[in-house]
């Protein structure tokens, strides 16, 4: 498969991924604020540390504001100058698929296409002021619809392989980052009120669509530490954080055999089976306090490590 | 909401310009045999039908993002290619002549080709002026020589024809370097059995989309080594170019891969792509990128899109590009007056379609009538394309006139001239008026040649002029494209 085609499939599949994710944890929050005694403040905030923003955010509208649900959602749906905001990410996704036309079937383009213009065309805004919950179903909607396509419409050999090995590191990060600043945020929380904490819990879970998988796993108890290892280590939540290594590294050794050692990109092989073994070895007792912290920038920066990788040995290497 | 008054006949107040063949109607305003079937289904019609199915169609080529870019605007916006649902419709009989003429011109010009580049017969027998053609900024002195793989030169030829008063095809430019349109063709048809699905079942008309499957087989019929066993890719300039859909839908339709020059390299002569289990051979380059930025070793060595060393590798018979370098000089407009003779002189046969009368200003004669009747011509710059360079005498005022006088005095080789001829019209969807008129078209016919010979798609690109009265059907101005129903036999 040509180098460049690879690249653009592994950012299609991380664009459509981060789309979808941002647009199920603004949702989520959305709706926490209605429902948990907690300042708007509490409910926002972290979702600018989730993605990174911070200091991009308070620099370009002002600390308080990343306290006001509709600045954070402006900011983080619409900025076209954020680069992790939803009309980003979706106009990249477009571009990557639009690069490689040939490869993505015609129903995953038309998807994507149409998304493209939902957000950019108007109908996408319209929706946005009339009625929020639609508005983040129809692009969720949307994302998983292109994502379900590439299964089912594509051949499945090299490009959908890349596709998701993009949406499965990203799928690991994200996961990672939001159980992170959640956990942050929560151990550092005035009131260590029991029903409160059960609702942060809980919207954790739902960002990550894990609400129900959860209980169902857990029957109804509700502790910091089980939803840490449920996150983290649920080897059948495809959500999980080892879930999305452990299916990363199967998409990985289709692209490049582990047996084939003539090939270009056994670094990375190496570093996606360490990654994948580390949470496979995580004792999920354990996973109290600061445990949870060291892990997750172990995995976040070991996908950011992978991705490097990927691109110097994969994507762009040989002569001219 | 327009139910309460019965709609009028589609064709009521349907005016054809005076002088103009329609497609659809004859002088009496009577359908034409070929067009009987089609008015009688779409006669049914009312003009909110008609704006409904349009509307549906633009849509569905919106959503699949079959749309080109405009250079004049830098934002690189996309747009779609207007497109009418009213479609062209071509008779049995007349297809018949048109593709007979179609394969007998390509040969000849395949035969010139090789001739120019080869021992230069027809030049030196003074059939064709020598310095029109190796004085033409076209004919490209490296290519010399070289006798492309197959033999082949022109696999992929777009003949522009136009219809006169009378009713009769003219070929008016011959394209040969890398004529873009034809997804368009495919992308036409397929929207049509969607809007329009009983009426095209009833029309009784010829396939299109086996044009990949045909390209494809042409593509490898010319490779360095076992058709079979063959790499052949798509060489784009890439997502900015204005027909990058066109590359992507014919990489997609064929299964083979799209590159772009940063993806190939060339190494002993060879051509290999990267890829991520390494390099791997490339035997056949159906190429969608203007020679001169092909190979910066050869070519503009300022040019950032090219592949280094791939005139090499096509020089020594490692690759084939498609189209053969160098083709530029058989399309060029003033040599375009001497392809009837180059008919006879390499077939020895009559040629079987017309073509438009042209003043070469390089001739002494020509030009001196030119500048006696600039006010009754067409001028064209010959290195111009896209409609633009062009002087409307009928239509000019007398500063332009004026200007186009200096301009042929001063560079009498760069400049033809032609009489208008009147383009046909045919039946357009005009959604403001919300009714239909009559509005100019030519054809675009595509032929494919393998080592074995030419092969026609029987369709082609149907361009309109949308705007009144306008005679212009590029699509960078103001125009559209229409399906082309050519009727089986």
């Amino acid at each position: 498969m040509i180098s460049r085609v690879a690249d653009h499939c592994f950012w299609l599949g991380r664009y459509l991924e981060r789309a979808e994710h941002t647009a199920r944890v603004l949702h989520v929050t959305t709706t926490l604020a209605l429902d948990a005694e907690l300042s708007s403040e509490q409910s926002w905030a972290p979702i600018v540390i989730v993605f990174g923003e911070r200091e991009t955010f308070c620099e370009k509208r002002g600390e308080p504001a990343a306290g006001n649900g509709e600045t954070v959602q402006e900011y983080m749906t619409w900025d076209e100058e954020n680069f992790v905001s939803m009309v980003w990410s979706i106009r990249a996704a477009r571009e990557n698929a639009r690069s490689i036309r040939e490869v993505v079937s015609l129903e995953v383009w038309e998807i994507v296409n149409e998304l493209y213009l939902y957000m950019t065309g108007g109908e996408g805004r319209r929706e946005y002021f009339a009625n929020r919950w639609g508005f983040y179903r129809s692009v969720r909607k949307l994302c998983e619809l292109a994502l379900g396509f590439t299964r089912s419409t594509m051949l499945h050999d090299t490009p959908l392989d890349f596709i998701w090995l993009g949406v499965q590191l990203e799928r690991a990060g994200q996961t990672a980052r939001n159980l992170d600043v959640h956990h942050h945020a929560f151990t550092t929380l005035p009131d260590k009120n029991e029903i409160v904490q059960t609702a942060l819990w809980l919207s954790l879970l739902r960002s990550c669509s894990g609400f129900e998988p959860f209980m169902k796993r857990h029957r109804g108890a509700v502790t910091g530490q089980a939803v840490a290892a449920f996150l983290l280590l649920e080897p059948s939540f495809p959500r999980s954080v080892r879930h999305a290594v452990e299916e990363a590294y199967q998409c990985y050794t289709a692209i490049r055999p582990p047996a084939e050692h003539q090939l270009p990109g056994g670094r990375s092989l190496e570093r996606i089976a360490m990654l994948s073994a580390v949470l496979a070895e995580e004792p999920p007792g354990g996973l109290v306090g600061d445990r949870v912290h060291a892990i997750v920038t172990q995995i976040v920066d070991e996908t950011a490590v992978i991705c490097a990788g990927l691109g110097e040995e994969l994507f762009r290497y040989g002569p001219g | 909401m327009s139910s309460e008054s019965p709609a009028p006949s589609l064709f009521a107040n349907y005016a054809v310009p005076d002088g103009a063949f329609d497609e659809w109607l004859d002088a009496h305003g009577a359908p034409r045999s070929a067009a009987q079937r089609a008015i009688g289904t779409l006669g049914a019609f009312d003009g909110d039908e008609i704006a409904r199915t349009q509307t549906l169609a633009e849509r569905a080529l919106l959503n699949q993002g079959v749309t080109f870019s405009v250079y004049s605007d830098t934002r690189g916006t996309e747009k779609i290619f207007p497109f009418c649902v009213l479609p062209r419709i071509v008779s049995a009989a007349d297809w018949d002549s048109v593709d007979r003429g179609i394969c007998q011109r390509v040969r000849a010009l395949g035969l010139f080709l090789d001739d120019v580049y080869g021992e230069g017969r027809i030049l030196k027998e003074g059939r064709v002026p020598e310095d029109l053609v190796l004085g033409a900024k076209t004919y490209m002195p490296v290519a010399r020589g070289i006798k492309p793989l197959g033999g082949v030169r022109i696999h992929i030829a777009g003949i522009d024809l136009i219809r006169d008063s009378a009713g009769t095809f003219r070929v008016l430019e011959d394209n040969l370097r890398t004529p873009s349109g034809v997804s368009y063709v495919l992308e036409n048809r397929l929207i049509s059995k969607r809007v329009l699905p009983r009426i095209v079942e009833d029309a009784r008309i010829q396939r299109v989309d086996l044009y990949p499957a045909r390209l494809a087989e042409t593509l490898r019929s010319v490779s360095p080594i076992e058709p079979d066993r063959s790499t052949c890719v798509v060489l784009t300039p890439g997502p900015a170019n204005s027909a990058y859909f066109e590359h992507t839908f014919l990489a997609r339709t064929m299964g083979i891969e799209l590159v772009v020059p940063a993806d190939l390299f060339v190494d002993g002569d060879e051509v290999f792509v990267r890829t991520t289990r390494g390099p791997r051979r490339v035997h056949v380059i159906y190429r969608r990128i203007d020679e001169a930025y092909l190979d910066p070793e050869v070519f503009r060595s300022d040019s950032l899109l090219g592949v280094r060393g791939l005139f090499r590798a096509y020089k020594a018979g490692k690759v084939a590009l498609a189209n053969a370098l160098g083709n530029g000089v058989a399309d060029d407009k003033a040599v375009y007056a001497f392809v009837p003779d180059m008919i006879r002189f390499y077939l020895s046969e009559e040629p079987i379609l017309e073509q438009v009368p042209t003043y070469v200003c390089a001739r002494e004669d020509d030009r001196k009538y030119v500048l006696e009747h600039l006010g009754e011509l067409v001028v064209k710059a010959v290195d111009e394309a896209g409609g633009y360079g062009m002087l409307m005498g009928p239509t000019s005022t007398a500063e332009e006139r004026e200007e186009f006088r200096r301009r042929i005095e001063a560079e009498p080789r760069k400049y033809i001239a032609q009489p208008r001829i009147e383009l046909s019209t045919c039946p357009t969807w005009d959604p403001e008026a919300r009714r239909v008129v009559a509005r100019r078209v030519d054809l675009r016919p595509y032929v494919l040649t393998s080592p074995k010979g030419p092969w026609v798609l029987p369709g082609g690109l149907t361009r309109v002029a949308l705007r009144e009265g306008s005679y212009v059907v590029n699509s960078s101005q103001g125009g559209g494209s229409k399906d082309t129903w050519v009727q089986k036999p």
